[in-house]
């Protein structure tokens, strides 16, 4: 049986882009819309894998990951960070968060400024999950 | 209460990045998550005759504001924010309404968008229908002062018009829930003229303390929550009484409560927070009597 990833992304159009390469490349594509969303599927399905997006609505990526990345029993699923928002902004607001108090969290496993090429994007997924 | 959450309106006409910014200083009074909004209109990608639906317009329209809420997305993250976004295709006002009700958000700020003539005899006014069909507060902002330069904080010196109406209270309870970034209150009553007519000089005077009681027991309840408040009776023309009281106190917005006239008694005889909103100079904060809308 394939491996399980989730893709969170508000965007209908980089969704079906990514469950096309996923598709296409042997995995079992899920699909949440929001951070909210991703975190309920994330405890319900524990996918090998996801793919987030930062600016959604209900929740952010960046809340998102900070809540994986505390959860004991979550924080080993890898991430691929698909965004249009620069990796800069993203270990910024996180260590802002960390002096506000936060615990530290560690840097995504890959990070991908939207947009890009499925080949890339293929490729990428393999080296991370097999 | 309080404003931890805010839906931020902007067709990039009125309301940039800039106009955000100064409202930065209600993270002192515990605002950590911004969500923006953009509608497209829908006539502007709606189908066309020989060209069908405007897809590629759709697409350029939404990628525009992409961008845009991207760089602004960024600033704030950057500030420890939570930001969201929304980018949608369709009725101004409908989106917003579900946006904000989605997003449970305790705030919604918009610039003025002004409706033709035309347009307000068969629609009404955005903001009077917004505020009709929403239960939660509205500012509309307008963020640079009558002097020009930018009020960086509006929420510093707010001049609260009172009616003694349940909205007025709400928009007290509202106030409170702000005490860490306001300085002081101004609080007016406006009595209209009209109400005075045919009275007796020892009964207007009787109206006039009356009223002074009312209004000190409204600073009252300001001060026992260590806000500065003073009181102020105006008489005259409402909206305009509040608006030169706005600028004889050197207000820094003006908050009202609402109550929602149906549409069509709006639409005819007019309302005080929709002149507020459209014709004041200051930012207007309305604040309704909670509970959904439903207008008649």
């Amino acid at each position: 049986m394939g491996k399980k990833v989730l893709i969170v992304d508000d965007d209908p159009d980089i969704i079906t882009f990514v469950v096309t390469v996923l598709e296409e490349n042997g995995y079992i594509s899920l699909m949440a819309l929001n951070g909210e969303m991703g975190m309920t599927i994330i405890k319900a399905e524990k996918p090998d894998l996801i793919i987030l997006d930062i600016l959604m609505p209900k929740q952010s990526g960046i809340k998102m990951y900070r809540d994986l990345k505390s959860d004991e029993s979550l924080k080993k699923i890898p991430v691929i960070i698909l965004s249009g928002i620069a990796k800069r902004t993203f270990l910024r607001s996180q260590e802002a968060l960390t002096a506000f108090g936060d615990e530290p969290v560690p840097e995504p496993d890959v990070y991908i400024e939207k947009p890009v090429e499925p080949e890339e994007l293929a490729e990428t997924i393999k080296n991370v999950i097999g | 209460m309080g404003i931890k959450k805010l839906l931020f309106v902007t067709q990039f006409e009125e309301l940039w990045f800039d106009a955000l910014q100064s409202l930065m200083d209600l993270r002192k009074a515990g605002l950590n998550h911004v969500v923006f909004i953009h509608v497209v209109d829908r006539d502007k990608v709606a189908m066309r005759r020989g060209k069908g639906y405007l897809k590629g317009e759709e697409i350029k329209l939404k990628e525009m504001a992409n961008v845009r809420f991207i760089d602004w997305a960024e600033a704030l993250f950057e500030q420890g924010m939570e930001v969201g976004a929304y980018i949608l295709v369709g009725n101004l006002v409908p989106k917003i309404v579900s946006a904000a009700q989605e997003e449970d958000v305790d705030l919604i700020v918009t610039g003025h968008h002004k409706r033709s003539k035309i347009e307000e005899i068969y629609a009404g006014s955005e903001i009077i229908e917004l505020l009709r069909r929403s239960s939660k507060p509205v500012l509309v902002h307008k963020y640079m002062l009558p002097s020009g330069k930018v009020n960086d904080r509006p929420f510093e010196k707010p001049l609260l018009a009172t009616d003694w109406s349940r909205a007025s209270k709400k928009a007290v309870e509202y106030l409170i829930s702000l005490k860490n970034i306001i300085q002081k209150i101004e609080v007016i009553h406006v009595a209209g003229e009209k109400s005075l007519r045919g009275f007796s000089a020892m009964e207007v005077q009787k109206i006039r303390k009356e009223n002074k009681q009312r209004l000190d027991e409204t600073c009252e309840i300001f001060r026992a929550e260590g806000i500065d408040a003073e009181e102020h009776l105006y008489v005259g023309n409402v909206t305009e009484q509040i608006n030169r009281a706005a600028h004889e106190r050197g207000a820094s917005m003006i908050v009202a409560g609402t109550t929602g006239k149906g549409p069509l008694k709006e639409r005819w005889l007019g309302s005080v927070p929709k002149s507020l909103a459209e014709e004041s100079e200051f930012p207007t904060l309305l604040v309704p009597t909670g509970g959904e809308q439903t207008g008649s």
